[in-house]
């Protein structure tokens, strides 16, 4: 699970602040660098590359127009993956306004161990897909794009709660899934 | 995750080079400070006479609160604008600075010259307020000059990183 106290990445801090300061070559380079990572992310969510490479663009263009208005450069990283997120919010409303299971026994949930967490992972690529639009974006944040909890919530604009409740939810969901595999196996 | 570990996917040069031209246009960004700033000018101008001139008749003065509507919605909407979708760089908010100084010390100006020669209560007013006006861009200005020299000196302590 990621830290929430996290080093601070100085050279994405120089990078963006050579960007606010108005260096074109610091844009490209920003974007060049990250680009890899969030047409991945896009790709995880939506389940479909043309979709994501024009919702690349176009968050990409956000950024650009808004990069100026990003009180705390260290804070790129989940700035990036909120705007990502509103962008997924306007193409996907309908399927982010369904409503989730809510007979589902939270409080039943099994406790995180090492080895659920490692087997999780294994099927995270596999069954992402398979999950709820909602609970894919927190699950694909927090455990492949490697952003804190806090920073989660932050991208997501939710209480840490409400990530925390998502997450639980998802991985309830792939553990279920994997077992049913295993058992059929 | 670190960004640089994972698979480069970078944007083709020439998709690059077009978002790069469009999202750092300084023409939708000086001109949405033109438009809050013209705007401002109006509403001044407009709220002014409204307030200053008796006996004004029931349609001229419902012409004029429409106009003062309007006047504060534009600026309303600039505003909206500069801070959520066309942000302005370090650089960028020191030139806005300087247009609004100029801007609101030609307006004072020129308000005051009006009231000087025609001694027009509006005139005055428009001045007194033009002059505050003129007080805030000086504040912008300062802050702005302030915000770039503190992103310049962080830049500075990183690089020597």
């Amino acid at each position: 699970m990621a830290n929430d106290e996290k080093e601070p990445d100085h050279a994405l801090e120089l990078l963006v602040i050579r960007c606010q300061l108005g260096e074109r070559a610091a844009f490209e380079a920003l974007i060049n660098q990250w680009s890899g990572l969030l047409l991945g992310h896009l790709r995880r969510v939506t389940g479909d590359i043309n979709i994501a490479e024009d919702l690349a663009q176009d968050i990409w263009l956000g950024v650009i127009r808004g990069l100026g208005g990003l009180r705390d450069p260290a804070k790129f990283r989940p700035w990036l993956f909120g705007i990502a997120h509103r962008r997924l919010m306007d193409r996907f409303r309908d399927r982010y306004a369904a409503e989730f299971d809510p007979d589902m026994d939270m409080a039943g949930l099994v406790a995180d161990t090492d080895s659920d967490r490692v087997r999780l992972r294994e099927t995270l690529e596999a069954d992402l897909g398979r999950l709820p639009l909602i609970e894919r974006e927190a699950l694909t944040l927090f455990h492949l794009e490697g952003l804190s909890l806090v920073e989660t919530a932050a991208a997501l604009d939710i209480p840490s709660g409400t990530v925390k409740s998502r997450l639980h939810r998802a991985r309830t969901m792939l553990r279920n899934r994997l077992n049913n595999k295993e058992n059929h196996a | 995750m670190n960004a640089s570990t994972a698979n480069q996917e970078s944007l083709p040069t020439e998709t690059l080079n077009q978002l790069l031209d469009r999202g750092l246009s300084t023409r939708a960004r000086y001109g949405h400070v033109l438009v809050l700033l013209a705007a401002t000018a109006m509403s001044i101008v407009v709220a002014t006479l409204l307030v200053s001139e008796p006996n004004l008749p029931a349609r001229t003065t419902i012409a004029f609160a429409v106009l003062l509507t309007i006047g504060l919605a534009w600026m309303v909407y600039s505003v909206w604008v500069l801070r959520n979708r066309w942000t302005l760089l370090a650089g960028h908010r020191v030139i806005a600075g300087i247009m609004a100084v100029v801007f609101s010390g030609v307006f004072t100006a020129g308000a005051a010259s009006i009231g000087l020669t025609t001694g027009m209560t509006a005139a005055w007013l428009a001045s007194f307020t033009g002059g505050l006006l003129l007080v805030t861009a000086v504040t912008v200005l300062v802050r702005a000059r302030h915000f770039r020299s503190r992103l310049q000196a962080r830049r500075a302590a990183l690089e020597c990183e």
